[in-house]
């Protein structure tokens, strides 16, 4: 009996609370995405060529699901909070009828669970199917050889999972109602009047509303112009944030009263329904400024997820070119023979080549390139060059054979040089300075060393010498051999020798399980070596640790956020449902009511989207300028920036489509069931 | 100004809510009609029909079978917007609990019917002060009813009842929930508006005093008409035509719960 109850009330909290029911199923299904990262095949793949970067990303993956579980706890409690409310009434009732207060309380948690249980039965398998999805897109995309797929189940993830949906709900459920459970009946039984309408205090609205312009306006210039002064970002990063927060609630505070405002001044020519729509709006701002502020914070951190994810991957994936596939360290007798065995990895590779790099014995004087650059105009990348021009007396070289070995085997023209001649090599992570560089380069260079004057060649070489990563020259000289042999000395007797795979293995194989077959056969004969996969698969990793973090985060916000306004509403919608009810019988139509419903609700949705995509703006704004988002350094195309600025909009923009359209229907039906005449 | 000209036609009314076995039957063939410019009280204990009949005539519920009439046109019949001009436009209603959108000012309760029958501003404005000026609540307009008295917001109801000129009231209860005093100045601001407007109004009560305002009472019993008394205007006043109503009262069986 007490368990049929049960079953039906929580099956009335579901029918009454569908996108509140909705939203903990979605919540279930990120949760579980993001847990079982650790046991998706790329991560299981990528764990074994960046160990030590994916420990790191799985070390932070229960930080993100206890930080989204306390944004979760938040919904969950004022969701029921408000539930309550309107129940108490009822739980008085039995109270009165001699409902023992335990059994009172037991009945509360009994529906939380049962409820949870269901939620849990919907959520899992479909975040199982989900994960598989996403699995399968992802080793379609990178090659089956490499990462392989099979189906699994992550009974970690699907463990924590229930824990902490269970934890989360019980907790805020459990504070709930022993809260409700220690009540006299007589104030529950009280407690089913809706607020008085307070009255709009005009002035104070006002104030907040200007102050909370004047502290928005004043976080948007500070992030804009302040937060480029990366020396004070600690200083003044957080007091952005506090000022932004607390201008955005200030904000919110102050808007209700201006909608009444406005509504005074225009009711004596309001047509239809508005001047109720205006009123409705109105109160539920005044009421619920808190929840619409927090949301419309939340959205702004959605959008900057969003952007920031996409373009971080996106950047990291174009950054490295491949020039190298391997880079074998050892000496060269041995390397040789090994190449030349017939059966050995010498058929799968297309050329092979040492790399002869090493440091000049002696300083140059680079006087004359820093004087030309001094009389450029200031930038980042400017003051940079300088400043590594000045201290750069002894240059890495490369020999002029090498590097001509490498661009003939990408294909690229190779180079000449006089014997008073050298060309520059900057490696692709400092690519911020080499539009300044190139500039500088094609106006014809010279330098000094060791008493005679050489020129530069006008162009840049920037074609990675070697797969291994831990070397990045940032600027090198690549000399003529004779220049080489002569002054350059070789810090180790161990020479690097690099290899390409042959095109035919690779359009047979695909590159990553080529590369992977010559990686197995160099460690079987222990050569020390590095290879263009590992370099492959760290974009790989930012690209999955990228994606997944942010999207993860991006959607948790978003559903947070919408779901708290879209149960805000239909909450205050339902405490208000009687008048809807007198409207309609002093002759409002049921599709005006309707009609004023869904434009409530899309102000009311529109009002915290838009202060969010004002703050993302100027968010955004200072992040590209500031130490987080630098573009030119980057070397990330506008037009992609835009293209995926345009991507994310859309996403979000559907997203909030559908959501409003969701909560309208549900507003549709209220109304149309009020004015219903049996 | 009162003629005998049949506003209200209400033909043999039957009103069963529910179905099977536990079916209640609330309306039991009623028939009568109310002139254009009456002021016609209902009566009748507990349970015996009243909220059901005036809800039938407002269109808030549907009679089981029959067909009221309201200037010769049949309105169970309607639907839709002719059932939205209908509400508000054609009748006002005025509700034992006030019914105020407690969001919206005084004056923005009001003049809600008007802008959604889309009258002009011109009109809505002359038409608020004329009614507001009657009903003495010009200075309340920009409160919110939280901050009315019982019979204030009575009165800002009565208002907002009005304002559409309907060609009828219906009132369900109205000083259900008002002093003695409060009852006396709403009934006594019904009565004039009904005397100089002509305005028709159809009221239920249990109150007597507030019942021997009308000029026309029907009684009800089980869901039927009991009996009918009519004010012999205008020889007869109101303490004489009240002691009246309380003898019926009295004869109606078991009434003693609605004899003050
Ligand atoms: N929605 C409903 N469903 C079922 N029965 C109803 C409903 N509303 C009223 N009744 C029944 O119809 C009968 C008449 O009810 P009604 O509300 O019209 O009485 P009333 O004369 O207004 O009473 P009161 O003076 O107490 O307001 C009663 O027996 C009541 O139980
Ligand atoms: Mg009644």
């Amino acid at each position: 009996m007490f368990f049929e109850h049960i079953k039906r009330n929580g099956r009335s909290m579901r029918k009454d609370n569908g996108v509140y029911f909705s939203s903990i199923i979605i919540s279930i299904v990120a949760f579980y995405v993001i847990l079982s990262l650790g046991d998706q095949d790329v991560l299981r793949y990528l764990k074994t060529i960046e160990s030590d970067a994916v420990s790191k990303l799985l070390a932070l993956i229960p930080v993100l699901y206890v930080f989204s579980l306390f944004l979760l706890f938040f919904l969950v409690y004022f969701t029921n909070r408000y539930q309550m409310q309107r129940r108490s009434h009822e739980f008085g009732m039995y109270l009165m009828l001699g409902m023992k207060r335990t059994t009172l309380f037991s009945m509360i948690m009994g529906e939380t669970l049962w409820n949870c249980f269901i939620a849990l039965l919907a959520g899992i398998p479909l975040a199982v199917i989900l994960t598989e999805l996403i699995g399968l897109l992802t080793s379609r995309l990178i090659g089956f050889g490499i990462i392989g797929h099979e189906f699994s189940v992550s009974w970690t993830g699907v463990a924590a999972t229930i824990c902490g949906t269970l934890a989360v709900q019980l907790a805020a459920v459990f504070i709930l109602s022993i809260k409700t459970a220690i009540k006299q009946p007589f104030y529950l039984l009280q407690e089913r009047e809706v607020k008085a309408q307070k009255l709009p205090t005009v002035r104070s609205g006002r104030v907040s509303l200007i102050f909370g312009i004047i502290l928005l306006a004043s976080a948007y210039f500070a992030g804009v112009t302040l937060m480029r002064m990366i020396e004070l970002i600690f200083i003044i990063f957080p007091s952005v944030l506090i000022l932004g927060v607390i201008g955005t609630c200030l904000l919110f505070r102050g808007l209700g009263s201006i909608i009444g405002v406005s509504v005074r001044r225009r009711s004596a020519d309001a047509a239809g329904l508005s001047v109720f729509t205006a009123r409705q709006l109105q109160e539920n701002v005044m009421h619920q400024w808190g929840s619409l502020a927090v949301s419309s914070l939340l959205i702004l951190m959605a959008i900057i997820c969003f952007v920031y994810g996409i373009s971080g991957s996106y950047s990291r994936n174009s950054s490295e070119a491949r020039t190298v596939d391997f880079t074998i360290r050892g000496e060269k007798e041995k390397i040789e023979s090994m190449l030349s065995e017939t059966d050995g990895i010498g058929q799968l590779i297309s050329s092979q080549y040492e790399m002869k790099i090493g440091m000049l014995d002696s300083d140059i004087s680079w006087h004359t390139l820093i004087e030309k650059l001094s009389q450029k105009e200031g930038s980042q990348a400017r003051d940079s060059l300088i400043r590594d021009f000045s201290d750069r007396g002894r240059m890495y070289v490369i020999s002029l054979s090498s590097y001509n070995a490498l661009l003939d085997s990408i294909g690229e023209p190779t180079i000449e040089l006089n014997l008073d001649e050298a060309a520059m090599f900057s490696h692709s992570v400092f690519a911020y300075t080499h539009e300044v560089l190139s500039d500088i380069l094609s106006s014809g260079q010279r330098f000094i060393f060791g008493e005679k004057e050489f020129s530069l060649k006008t162009e840049l070489y920037t074609s990675n010498v070697v797969a291994d990563r831990s070397i990045t020259l940032a600027y090198a000289l690549i000399v003529p051999d004779e220049f080489f042999d002569k002054y350059a000395h070789d810090s180790s007797n161990n020479g690097y020798y690099n290899m390409m795979l042959s095109q035919d293995i690779v359009d047979n194989k695909g590159l990553m399980q080529a590369m992977n077959d010559v990686s197995e056969i160099l460690s079987e004969k222990g050569f020390e070596f590095e290879s263009y996969l590992a370099s492959m698969g760290r974009q790989l990793f930012y690209m999955v640790a990228g994606s997944y973090t942010t999207f993860y985060l991006g959607i948790m916000f978003l559903i947070i956020a919408n779901t708290v306004l879209g149960v805000k509403f239909l909450m205050q919608q339902q405490t208000t449902k009687h008048r809807y009810a007198v409207a309609s019988a002093i002759g409002a139509g049921t599709s005006e009511l309707e009609r004023s419903g869904r434009s409530q609700i899309r102000w009311y949705f529109g009002l915290t989207i838009l202060v969010a995509l004002i703050s993302s703006v100027f968010g955004l704004w200072s992040l590209i300028g500031s130490f987080m988002l630098s573009l030119s350094s980057l070397g990330v195309n506008i037009f992609h920036i835009v293209a995926i600025m345009i991507g994310a909009a859309a996403f979000f923009i559907a997203f909030e489509m559908v959501y409003i359209k969701v909560i309208c229907r549900k507003s549709d039906s209220l109304i149309r069931k009020l004015s219903d005449i049996g | 100004m009162t003629g005998y000209e049949k506003l209200l036609e209400v033909r043999e009314i039957h009103k069963v809510y529910g179905d099977g076995q536990i079916s209640t039957k609330a309306l039991n063939s009623i028939t009568f009609d109310v002139l254009r410019g009456e002021f016609l009280g209902i009566m009748g204990a507990s349970g015996s029909g009243k909220t059901t009949l005036l809800n039938c005539i407002a269109t808030m519920i549907r009679p089981t079978s029959g067909s009221i009439s309201l200037n010769g046109r049949n309105i169970t019949s309607f639907k839709g917007t002719d059932l939205a001009r209908y509400r508000g436009k054609k009748i006002g209603y005025l509700f034992q609990e006030f019914e105020l959108l407690d969001n919206l000012t005084a004056g923005e309760n009001i003049s809600l019917p008007l802008s959604i029958h889309g009258e002009s501003a011109a009109i809505r404005k002359e038409r608020l002060k004329k009614l507001t000026r009657q009903l003495d609540i010009e200075d309340i307009l920009d409160k919110f009813p939280s901050q009315l008295s019982g019979g204030q917001k009575q009165r800002v109801a009565a208002a907002r009842a009005l304002i559409c000129s309907p060609d009828i009231v219906l009132a369900d209860e109205p000083t259900g929930a008002l002093d003695t005093k409060n009852s006396k100045v709403l009934m006594e601001k019904l009565s004039s508006i009904n005397q100089d407007d002509g305005a028709s109004i159809l009221m239920v009560t249990h109150d007597a005093n507030a019942a021997s305002f009308c000029s026309r009472i029907l009684f009800l019993q089980d869901g039927a008409i009991f009996n009918e008394l009519r004010k012999m205007s205008p020889e007869e006043d109101r303490s004489s035509f009240y002691e009246r109503i309380l003898s019926v009262m009295a004869l109606l069986g078991g009434g003693s719960a609605n004899v003050l």
